[in-house]
């Protein structure tokens, strides 16, 4: 009776990374050994006293004697055994931390422990918030209350059940005596902050997706798939090779110039919009703003490919070929593109315009490209496909890259675009303004509205690059 | 005329049945309950043989009620009933149906998580004893135990089946809950909950008054009883840091 369509069952059932779990209960059993395990104390409290209470720096000790390691490692150690939650804190119980001084905790009873197999279920997790809900009369955590009503709707044809369950669980529950109630309490609030954590705190259970295999068993290779390894590693070693330093060298070329572009190795300006819900990093990037940021423009010296691609670079370099009225490269280069990504059936008369206006001897906007490759795509038009501008495509490439590339990083259009480009500056957001950040989170442009707007470009492009009507200009000419 | 009485008769009998599936329904809540809460104490200082016998009787209970319920409420909504009941008899019958199979679910993921924890901490001999954890607790359990015993079946049991081991349980749970599913086939979004969100809490206004304060007390002292050594006024700080 429970849904479980979080994702569709195709036999994934394993959870990865949880095999360190039988080692740290070895650990914890270990631990708890009466002549070579942790002493504990008593717990004072205001009407009763708690036997089995450990400070942190008792637990460090016996793990620094026990494991021979360093302080930073048994410390690690130890804050990972409370992050798991076989052990938990009485003081600050939402910090899953182990501190080495004085302060206290306890071990959770095995019944809490993690566990492989088994996931922790809202069905449980709900009894415990009507549980919680009956004994604080409603003052609960707003993490939880927002749980608790989300549950509330999701289980609502089990909550009959859930709050009979909840109330025979806390009478059941006074049926024991004063101290262990204060125990069990603890022990379950532990629990579930490990496996329900408030939001914004890092959780150690955080696994990723579960695996279809078990990453625990020991796999067996048969011959067959030897004899294929063999195959593909000696045809590895016939390969052609390039030295080391050679390509180390491109690597290491490549990575100095992109690495304070690259998003996790620099910070991103003004602000990671994932990371503060600001968007204002992704409305100065979009195509039609009339300033760019530094980062923007820098990026286009870094190849003629980076220009390409960024559609304002595109748009600030035809700009810079109108002005030198050598435009038809690129108008070929964006012919070609349209050609090849657009639809199968738009491909023949796409073609044959693209003929008309570039390739045709005497057309109006005819580019300069060898003869060899003008010939074989003059016969590949015959019957085109969508590659059969690639070869002129590429030499066109070649000629703007080499030529006209290197003249608009000089031009005084691009030293332009770099002196007015802004350098935003970095948002410094606190808890309350991220938190009303999250709530005003809008919804952006709409596709559609961007399409349009590609639309009209493309509509203005097409005029302004329609072949220019020679007798119609000489006629304004003369009745001027 | 006898007709009629037949079907007053049936009327009876089916609202006799009812009422049982729901006296079972909250039976069986009270014994999982007490059986989780016994559970909760496997492993630790306060384990013992006592517990388990304890954990023993309360699960064979919970087995003989399980089986008497699915038993009825197979009976009140098996297909092609000929006798039709009154749609708002047949609606309670789903909403018990639907209840009693998430107990099942959550008594059944009980009984494998208490399974493998005896598996883990088994207590045959007396070295096992060192390998309990020390969790602070150190009821005998007692109460819980007398709680889930005083648990009565409503019906009379005239049948004595013999109470299978833990794994056939298991596996005769896991078993029932498929056949049931296949048997009947009750939407269960269609069942919707009696009570509003957040009320529970005003229900237990009148015991729980001087229990709440108790424990409130009991948890500020937690945080006061920061109990580092009256010198080391450090430590404090960089826990705070911390």
């Amino acid at each position: 009776m429970t849904i479980r369509t979080i994702r569709p069952n195709r036999g994934q059932h394993y959870r990865p990374r949880m095999h360190c779990i039988k080692k740290l209960e070895a650990y914890m059993v270990e631990m708890q050994d009466p002549k070579s395990g942790l002493k504990g104390t008593e717990q004072k409290l205001n009407v009763t006293t708690i036997p089995h209470v450990i400070t942190g720096q008792d637990i460090i000790a016996w793990l620094l004697n026990k494991m021979k390691v360093t302080k930073e490692e048994a410390e690690a150690y130890g804050t990972m055994l409370v992050a798991y939650g076989y052990i938990y804190p009485l003081q600050n119980h939402r910090k899953l931390v182990m501190c080495n001084d004085g302060s206290l905790y306890r071990f959770q009873t095995p019944y809490f422990w993690p566990t492989e197999k088994w996931v922790a279920e809202d069905c449980d997790y709900a009894i415990y918030l009507a549980k919680r809900n009956i004994r604080k009369k409603g003052v609960l955590e707003p993490f939880e209350q927002e749980h608790y009503t989300h549950l509330h709707t999701w289980l609502n044809h089990k909550w009959d059940f859930i709050v009979m369950q909840a109330t025979e669980q806390y009478k059941a529950g006074k049926d024991r005596k004063k101290p262990d109630r204060v125990v069990l309490d603890c022990q379950e609030r532990a629990y579930w902050i490990v496996n329900r954590p408030p939001r914004r705190t890092h959780s150690a259970l955080d696994y990723g997706t579960d695996r279809l295999i078990d990453p625990t068993i020991e796999e067996k290779i048969s011959f067959d798939q030897h004899r294929r390894m063999n195959i593909f590693y000696q045809q590895a070693i016939m390969r052609s090779k390039v030295k080391s330093s050679v390509s180390l060298g491109a690597l290491v070329k490549f990575v100095n110039t992109y690495k304070s572009h690259d998003p996790f190795l620099a910070p991103c300006l003004p602000s990671n919009p994932w990371v503060t819900d600001n968007d204002t990093y992704w409305t100065l990037n979009i195509r039609r703003v009339d300033q760019c940021t530094k980062m923007r423009v820098e990026r286009w010296s870094f190849s003629f490919f980076e220009l390409l691609s960024d559609q304002r670079g595109r748009d600030d370099f035809k700009s810079f070929l109108k002005k030198e009225f050598s435009g038809e490269n690129l108008a070929f280069w964006e012919a070609a593109e349209e050609l090849k990504w657009g639809s199968a059936s738009a491909i023949a008369t796409k073609a044959a315009v693209i003929f008309k206006t570039f390739l045709a001897p005497g057309a109006p906007r005819w580019i300069n490209i060898d003869g060899r490759t003008m010939g074989l795509t003059v016969k590949g038009l015959d019957h085109p496909h969508r590659y059969v501008l690639d070869g002129a495509q590429t030499h066109v490439f070649l000629l703007m890259k080499k030529d006209t590339f290197f003249r608009y990083l000089k031009s005084p259009v691009y030293k332009e675009m770099q002196n007015r480009a802004l350098n935003p500056e970095p948002h410094n957001f606190s808890e309350a303004q991220l938190e009303q950040n999250s709530r005003n989170r809008s919804l952006g442009v709409h596709p559609i509205t961007v399409w349009q707007q590609e639309e009209e470009e493309r509509a203005k492009a097409a005029i302004a690059s329609a072949p220019v009507d020679v007798k119609a200009m000489m006629s304004k000419i003369d009745r001027k | 005329m006898s007709r009629w009485r037949r079907s007053v008769d049936e009327l009876q009998v089916r609202r006799r049945q009812l009422g049982e599936c729901e006296r079972g329904q909250e039976a069986l809540s009270r014994v999982t309950s007490c059986f989780q809460q016994l559970s909760s104490a496997l492993g630790s200082s306060c384990d013992g043989s006592f517990l388990r016998e304890e954990m023993e009787e309360s699960r064979v209970l919970a087995y003989k009620i399980c089986c008497g319920l699915s038993r009825r409420l197979l009976g009140l909504l098996a297909e092609g009933d000929p006798s039709s009941s009154s749609p708002g008899e047949r609606e309670s019958a789903e909403r018990i149906w639907v209840l009693f199979l998430s107990a099942l679910e959550h008594f059944l993921f009980d009984l494998q998580k208490a399974s493998s924890l005896i598996g883990r901490f088994p207590l045959t001999q007396r070295c096992d004893r060192r390998a309990l954890v020390n969790t602070g607790s150190c009821d005998t359990m007692a109460g819980v135990a007398a709680r889930a015993a005083s648990v009565q079946t409503p019906w009379i049991t005239v049948e004595e089946e013999p109470s299978p081991g833990l794994t056939n349980h298991i596996t005769g749970l896991e078993d029932l809950l498929q056949d049931m599913q296949l048997k009947v086939s009750v939407p269960f979004w269609s069942v919707e909950a009696t009570q509003q969100a957040w009320a529970e809490a005003a229900d237990l206004m009148e015991d729980s008054m001087e229990d709440l304060m108790e424990v409130e007390v009991v948890s500020n002292e937690n945080k006061m009883n920061s109990c580092c050594p009256p010198c080391c006024r450090l430590g404090c700080l960089l826990c705070l840091l911390n």
